[in-house]
């Protein structure tokens, strides 16, 4: 255990409330600051207690578990089917794919594939989701850095997203969309022709973003070369999603370890270069046109047949334990259930990819300026419901 | 293309994008607001609201047969089935359902794992209360169904 | 004093400061105050409405129809509130803080010329007194932030301050440039004016409006101006300081209640403030459009027709959405009220048509819709760009806008003497 700690402090260099500023004639004194659990921009509850030198970051800390509900502990006394509900509730954003992940997880342990249709099916909402994940981030990212219409324009595109699940499963945002073994609802009437409306809708929307944002001085100025986070750290860290492909790494489970219908989409994985802001703002954005890109695909061949296999009822899985992750639009959302033969699992671990990503927050601040670690924890797309359980 | 990007540079075309962006969206069919309760929004049927028991419409019996399937399958165990056998017909005849609202996360299993068409979750949203005493409904309020407030200011 | 009441309005040939008028005088103070006031209310309103189309949302629509009672129901709120200071706080510079700001923001409105002789005095240093004045609004703002005890608001404090100081110089650059153009009006002999009144007079005599002259010159004048009044006035983009979502938030923190509505009074005053500023040196002032290029009695009778038929279009807008209402029984007081609003602008429009008034008012109206023109372009600004961080902010303002203002002052220095500068130099080679 010590040598882990001390492993942290060659990484960081120095321990966060051990850094000394560097030493000039001009004397400043330092000073702790502490962004507290309310705060317009730290995305839900989260404390950040930085030590500055008037105004440069030496060393961060963040405090978490404001919002812990326990969710790991209340999977041990649930079955997996009741489980299922609980999950939606981490990451609140973007709630289907936090589905997808424990449905695909229940199934590869008690070893079932959900038929074709379900894949196809799954596929189309986890792209869906996807998109609204990055329209909510880039809206709460562009009103921290002080651009206040981006917001209202991604929520008015996500509501239409969001129209499309409520029709599909019932409720906008804790969707419970999928079950274990496959899809509990077949696609309404006209879920084909609401898609490809929505993808042609949507579509010119994202162009807008950018034509707001992209090239904009004040953006560029505000974004590149801010929170610098390059692969190896990445690496070190186990920091995944966009945060590492914009630092040039080309790692996307979709592409490395598939599953739903993914090995049979054709789409790309678009990296960045330097690591920077800008870079994960560009690498979110061209994610968004390749999801639009797979639903395109997606809704043209979804293959007939049934969407639920053959699941007993009573769910009582073989003794082992499983970990399984999909891409989730943060990052990697990891499933560890071990179970135990019996009803319940004996313990249902989740691997968040926003309290890993939040990690890399201490590595990427010190230097900056106070007004940038409010653009890098936008940057890092965290969700508290998440990070916290 | 340098003197194209200095040229873009010193005219601001990045801003005037952006302006004209903005100024595009000031018409007023681009506003998206809804203003309830003047407007109601448009509910979907699989819509998962407030819980409704369902009675048979000709003889307005219950369809409910207390087979206890939704409360074994709520994973929050809020739903308490009482019934007694009857000794005519040796079927189940339900005499209390209480349903716990307070507690309720509208997953819409108990509607999934209800054998008949007995339990439905509505299409009601409006389920706001001024207090705690009414968040557990019993079979006469659950069969009575949603009730649309009518707002008068 | 009843011959200054009675004289002065038959025949008016200079403001009532310049020809010692007193009670004329107090009579525009007074009326410049309560437009002031009133156009800051409406501001408020405008701000919120206009912000929020821009946001494809409605603002306020409850409070009185279409949300126009809003900015009354929250100057109700705000003068109801407690009025809290901070511990350990400097209770007489917390006090006058707040008064400062506005008093200073008030004084630099009285050289503001609305026509002619529409002013409540035309000092022959006019521009000189405004920029005096509105740097002296700086000192409520450091005082703001010393007085509230406290951490962040002293240190919004200072980066406002610090702000507001460097975009002065620029903009003070950008104003002798526009000063220098007036030295180069014909018959003048060379002598420029730091007088408001004289300074649109000299656009009318030259036949342009300075933004068009020698152009581009003008024009970047005006464009470093722009600039630099948005970034004086705290306002987005130039408003971190005062963002919600920094970890100061601002001098005005701990101020509640009437105090900071002062704050915001002040905020609004200076905006329309640097905003006539802007009008009067570029934009003609209150000269009508093309001065010059479509004269004539035929031309002048059209444009002076403008306003009154503007306004009674916004009557005809009050009409439209009071039709437009929804038929809910709660919202028939506010249908009647949006009725009787429509009937009232429009026989304001009317009445500004008649020709007794509308000669009176006509110079005004021009000058109050460059201003408008101003507010809007704050309010399109806010809505659209991201702020700039403080440092970016004063590389801005010293590395980028200083440099270019005294090119510009240079070259309008050297094309506008060019004549003589030709002459000179020939006389020289002889």
């Amino acid at each position: 255990m010590k040598e882990l700690l001390e492993n942290d402090r060659d990484f960081y260099g120095q321990e966060w409330n051990e850094v000394e500023k560097p030493s000039t004639y001009l004397d400043s004194n330092e000073l702790i600051l502490n962004m507290g659990p309310q705060h317009p921009s730290t995305h839900g509850v989260l404390r950040v207690i930085l030590k500055l030198d008037g105004e440069k970051v030496l060393g961060t800390e963040c405090v978490i578990g404001y919002l812990h509900r326990g969710v790991e502990k209340i999977g041990e006394h649930r079955t997996y089917t009741q489980f299922a509900p609980y999950v939606d509730r981490m990451d609140y954003v973007a709630a289907i794919s936090n589905g997808l992940g424990y449905c695909q997880a229940v199934e590869t342990l008690i070893n079932v594939e959900a038929p074709p249709r379900a894949q196809y099916i799954r596929t189309i909402l986890t792209e869906l989701q996807r998109i609204a994940s990055h329209q909510v981030w880039l809206g709460t990212h562009a009103l921290d850095i002080g651009a206040m219409t981006p917001l209202f324009y991604t929520f008015r595109d996500r509501e239409e997203i969001l129209k499309v699940f409520e029709k599909y499963c019932g409720a906008r945002l804790t969707t419970h969309a999928f079950r274990i073994g496959g899809c509990q609802w077949e696609l309404y009437e006209g879920f084909e022709k609401d898609v490809k409306k929505l993808c042609d809708f949507i579509e010119p929307k994202f162009a807008e973003y950018e034509e707001l944002l992209t090239t904009n001085r004040i953006w560029v100025e505000r974004t590149k070369g801010v929170g610098i986070l390059n692969g190896d750290d990445c690496k070190a860290l186990g920091v995944t999603g966009p945060l590492l492909r914009a630092a040039g790494v080309k790692w996307d489970l979709r592409k490395a370890q598939p599953y739903a219908a993914y090995s049979k989409m054709d789409f790309e994985i678009p990296t960045g270069e330097n690591g920077d802001t800008y870079d994960r703002y560009m690498v979110r954005i061209k994610e968004l046109y390749q999801s639009l890109k797979i639903i395109r695909q997606a809704v043209d061949n979804i293959p007939d047949g049934p969407i639920m296999a053959k699941v007993p009822k009573v769910l009582k899985p073989p003794v082992g334990e499983i970990y399984h992750s999909i891409e989730a639009p943060k990052g990697e959302l990891g499933y560890f259930i071990v179970s135990d033969g019996s009803l319940q699992p004996y313990r249902m671990r989740i691997r968040p990819p926003s309290f890993v990503n939040l990690q890399a927050l201490d590595k990427m601040v010190r230097g900056l300026l106070v007004a940038d670690v409010v653009a890098v924890i936008g940057t890092l797309d965290i969700v508290l419901g998440e990070v916290d359980r | 293309m340098k003197v194209a990007s200095l040229l873009r540079k010193i005219f601001m075309v990045d801003l005037l994008k952006g302006l004209r962006v903005t100024f595009k969206y000031q018409h007023p069919r681009e506003i998206y607001t809804e203003q309830y309760p003047l407007e109601r929004p448009v509910i979907a049927e699989r819509y998962r609201g407030l819980p409704r028991m369902n009675v048979n419409p000709e003889t307005g019996e219950t369809l409910c047969i207390s087979c206890d399937l939704c409360a074994k399958a709520c994973p929050e165990h809020l739903i308490v089935v009482e019934s007694e056998r009857d000794p005519v017909t040796k079927r189940k005849v339900l005499k209390n359902y209480t349903f716990d609202i307070s507690r309720c996360m509208f997953c819409g299993l108990c509607e999934e794992a209800c054998s008949t068409d007995a339990l439905e979750l509505s299409q009601d949203y409006e389920i706001a209360l001024y207090g705690r005493d009414n968040l557990i409904l019993d079979l006469k309020r659950l069969e009575s169904g949603p009730d649309t407030t009518e707002y008068t200011r | 004093m009843l011959n200054q009441l009675t004289g002065y309005l038959s025949n008016q040939t200079e403001t009532p400061g310049a020809a010692g008028n007193y009670v004329w005088a107090l009579i525009y103070i007074l009326i410049v105050f309560a437009g002031v006031s009133f156009f800051v209310m409406l501001m408020n309103w405008v701000e919120r409405k206009a912000l929020a189309h821009f946001q494809i949302r409605l603002g306020p629509m409850r409070v009185g129809p279409h949300g126009l009672l809003q900015p009354i129901a929250d100057a109700v709120k705000l003068l109801t509130k407690e009025d809290i200071i901070p511990d350990g706080a400097d209770k007489a510079i917390f006090w006058m803080a707040p008064v400062w700001v506005v008093l200073t923001g008030f004084t630099t409105l009285i050289v503001v010329p609305f026509g002619p002789t529409q002013a409540v005095t035309d000092m022959n240093i006019g521009i000189l007194f405004m920029l005096g004045v509105s740097s002296l609004g700086v000192l409520g703002i450091i005082m703001a932030g010393w007085a509230s005890n406290s951490h962040y608001p002293l240190m919004g404090s200072l980066r406002s301050s610090a702000q507001m100081v460097s975009y002065e110089v620029a903009m003070g650059l950008a104003i002798v440039s526009a000063i220098m153009m007036t030295s180069f009006t014909s018959g003048w002999d060379g002598a420029g004016t730091l007088s408001m009144v004289k300074i649109v007079e000299a656009q009318r005599i030259q036949g342009t409006w300075f933004v068009f002259k020698f152009f581009p010159l003008g024009f970047i004048a005006f464009a470093i101006f722009a600039v630099a009044m948005i970034a004086e006035t705290n306002r987005a983009p130039f408003d971190l300081p005062e963002a919600e979502s920094e970890l100061v938030a601002g001098f005005h923190t701990e101020y509640s209640g009437l105090r900071w509505s002062l704050f915001m009074l002040a905020e609004y005053a200076g905006m329309f403030a640097v905003s006539s500023i802007a009008a009067t040196l570029w934009l003609g002032g209150w000269l009508r459009p093309f001065p010059n290029w479509l004269a004539g009695s035929r031309w002048d009778l059209t444009f002076s027709l403008v306003p009154g038929i503007l306004v009674i279009l916004v009557g005809v807008a009050a009409f439209y959405n009071a039709v437009r209402m929804p038929k809910h029984p709660a919202l028939r007081p506010q249908t009647i009220g949006l009725w009787a609003l429509g009937v009232a602008i429009v026989m304001i429009g009317a009445m500004m048509l008649a020709p007794a008034v509308r000669v009176r008012i006509v110079d005004a109206s021009w000058f109050v819709m460059k201003v408008g023109f101003f507010m809007y372009l704050y309010i399109w600004y806010r809505a659209t760009f991201p702020r700039y961080r403080f440092d970016q902010l004063m590389k801005v303002g010293w590395k980028v806008l200083l440099p270019l203002a005294l090119g510009v002052l240079v070259v309008t220095g050297v094309i506008g003497l060019a004549p003589e500068l030709k002459d000179w130099l020939l006389k020289g080679a002889r």
